[in-house]
């Protein structure tokens, strides 16, 4: 297997953009990827997007690399719901890996915005398990409300302590000039926010967000000749977990978090102790701190308590979600999983514009439903 | 999008409660499965799930999704019914009244998502009344 390297990134702003397109979203994150990797045209675009369908338009990877000025290349989407961005990734890497393409342009982008919200929620949904879940009414809100309340009772954790990871992905975020909630809350205002989906409440859970993000990928010696501070894709695990909630072994867990850390840590040779810094999807809170004890940062039913406690600011080891996670720097769905990566490239460059905690590893995991499809990676300076 | 036939189509299941049991490791599913997500034994066998199960997590849902504007909020809740579970609407109930390890059973109700301008039947779960 060949090594690959990540030698270019880019990313829009995350927030509701009624003025941009998909394909206009898109190009702004390519072009910044494409002008930091010597703007070299590359053999493959690899698109990771969950809704496009909701703005009418499929066949993304045509539509974008036309528009881009990169038609004629090779190409096509991948979708794995929210974890979209991540799995366009694990396929990206693949064509350099297996040697097939030289330099290949990983972007993920999407449009929410587009429709009203209960539409919007209803694709969202399409996550889940359409036939026997959503039939019955249920959002994604939802089955992320039934895990919550389930965790908070069979791990005894208050109502304050899960309010702690949105506070702190706030005040993240503050810093990040690409986030799209810029705004200090404190566990009283969580407290206080409007219910979506009991207990699951306004601020407990990531907004609905516009933009796209973009890494190019590289062989070695492509890597070299492009770049000065090549990012090596040391480790990358994917799994699948079931799309159905209920037929879940625990839920209290996320299989396929684990899974995908484990393939990653394997991969690269390393272990959760030797991660700098994270991005982890928190899509809700309870996201959040299930997968910090799936990826062995927190011990089982800690996670929620941890951050109430005050671990994984900057600063600690690992720092987790500098960024403003999902929950503030918002959750393009299809695109989140490259903003993570895009994000922690930059931190690993000690060149990210918010709260740079720099590092030497660092570890993105990126979920498909209510952990349903799970992408990990691993990235080293 | 929920068509007529798609609903012909789960109302063995959504009606009849009918989940998976494996043959080889006796693992049991609900939504079946083709195989068993446990071992991989395609020798699975359609089985009837208890119509009597309690309440594992419930949620309200105040934020509707698409088509069942008519009705919110949702009460939604996660049911053990012996071996499986199923995520299934609340009856007969109001929100504060719910709690966890409530026991329930099966009743079949009209689903407040219209298809073409009908309404269709689904299986709900409503509180056990002690007699
Ligand atoms: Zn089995």
């Amino acid at each position: 297997m060949r090594k690959a390297y990540i030698v270019g990134v880019g990313m829009t702003k995350v927030g509701k953009f009624y003025d941009k397109s998909i394909r206009e979203l898109a190009a702004e994150a390519v072009f910044k990827a494409l002008d930091e990797a010597g703007n070299e045209k590359p053999d493959a675009i690899v698109v990771g997007n969950m809704l496009s369908s909701l703005a009418e338009q499929e066949n993304l990877a045509s539509l974008i690399a036309d528009y881009t000025g990169l038609r004629g290349i090779s190409g096509f989407k991948v979708e794995g719901a929210c974890g979209s961005g991540g799995a366009a990734f694990l396929a990206g890497y693949s064509l350099i890996a297996s040697g097939v393409f030289k330099k290949v342009l990983v972007v993920g982008v999407e449009k929410l915005s587009e429709r009203p919200t209960p539409a919007t929620s209803r694709g969202l949904a399409w996550a889940a398990d359409a036939d026997y879940e959503l039939v019955h009414g249920v959002s994604f809100a939802g089955l992320n409300a039934l895990v919550m309340r389930y965790y908070m009772s069979k791990h005894g954790v208050s109502r304050e302590e899960m309010a702690a990871w949105p506070v702190l992905m706030h005040e993240n975020a503050l810093q990040n000039p690409y986030a799209q909630l810029k705004k200090k809350i404190s566990i009283e205002d969580v407290l206080k926010s409007p219910v979506i989906a009991d207990p699951v409440r306004l601020y407990d859970a990531s907004p609905l967000s516009d933009g796209a993000a973009a890494v190019v990928l590289a062989s070695e010696e492509v890597a070299r000749k492009l770049s000065d501070t090549p990012i090596h894709v040391a480790g990358l695990g994917n799994a699948l977990d079931s799309t159905d909630l209920t037929s879940r072994y625990e839920l209290d867990r996320l299989l396929a978090s684990k899974l995908s850390a484990e393939k990653a840590f394997q991969m690269a040779g390393v272990s959760s102790k030797d991660i700098d810094v994270a991005e982890i999807h928190d899509a809700y809170g309870v996201t959040a701190a299930i997968s910090l004890e799936e990826l062995g940062f927190a011990p089982r039913g800690k996670g929620a308590k941890l951050v109430y406690e005050g671990r994984f600011r900057a600063g600690d080891r690992p720092a987790v979600n500098p960024s403003g996670g999902l929950k503030a720097r918002g959750h393009p769905v299809g695109a989140t999983g490259i903003y993570q990566i895009v994000e922690v490239v930059l931190q690993l460059r000690g060149d990210f514009p918010g709260i740079n905690v720099g590092g030497e590893i660092g570890l993105t995991q990126n979920l498909g439903g209510v952990g349903a499809n799970v992408t990990t990676t691993i990235l080293r300076r | 999008m929920l068509t007529i036939q798609r609903v012909w189509r789960l109302q063995e299941k959504l009606i009849k409660l009918v989940g998976s049991e494996c043959m080889d490791c006796g693992y049991v599913c609900y939504p079946p499965k083709a195989a068993c997500p446990r071992c991989g034994s395609r020798e699975v066998k359609k089985i009837q799930l208890p119509r009597v199960g309690k309440v594992l997590s419930y949620t309200v849902l105040k934020v509707p999704v698409e088509g069942f504007e008519s009705k919110s909020p949702l009460i939604i809740a996660l049911v053990e019914l012996g071996k499986a579970r199923i995520i299934t609407q609340l009856t007969d109930v109001g929100a504060n009244e719910i709690y966890v390890g409530m026991p329930v059973e099966a009743t079949i109700r009209k689903s407040p998502q219209m298809i073409e301008g009908a309404t269709h039947y689904i299986i709900k779960f409503k509180p056990v009344i002690k007699k």
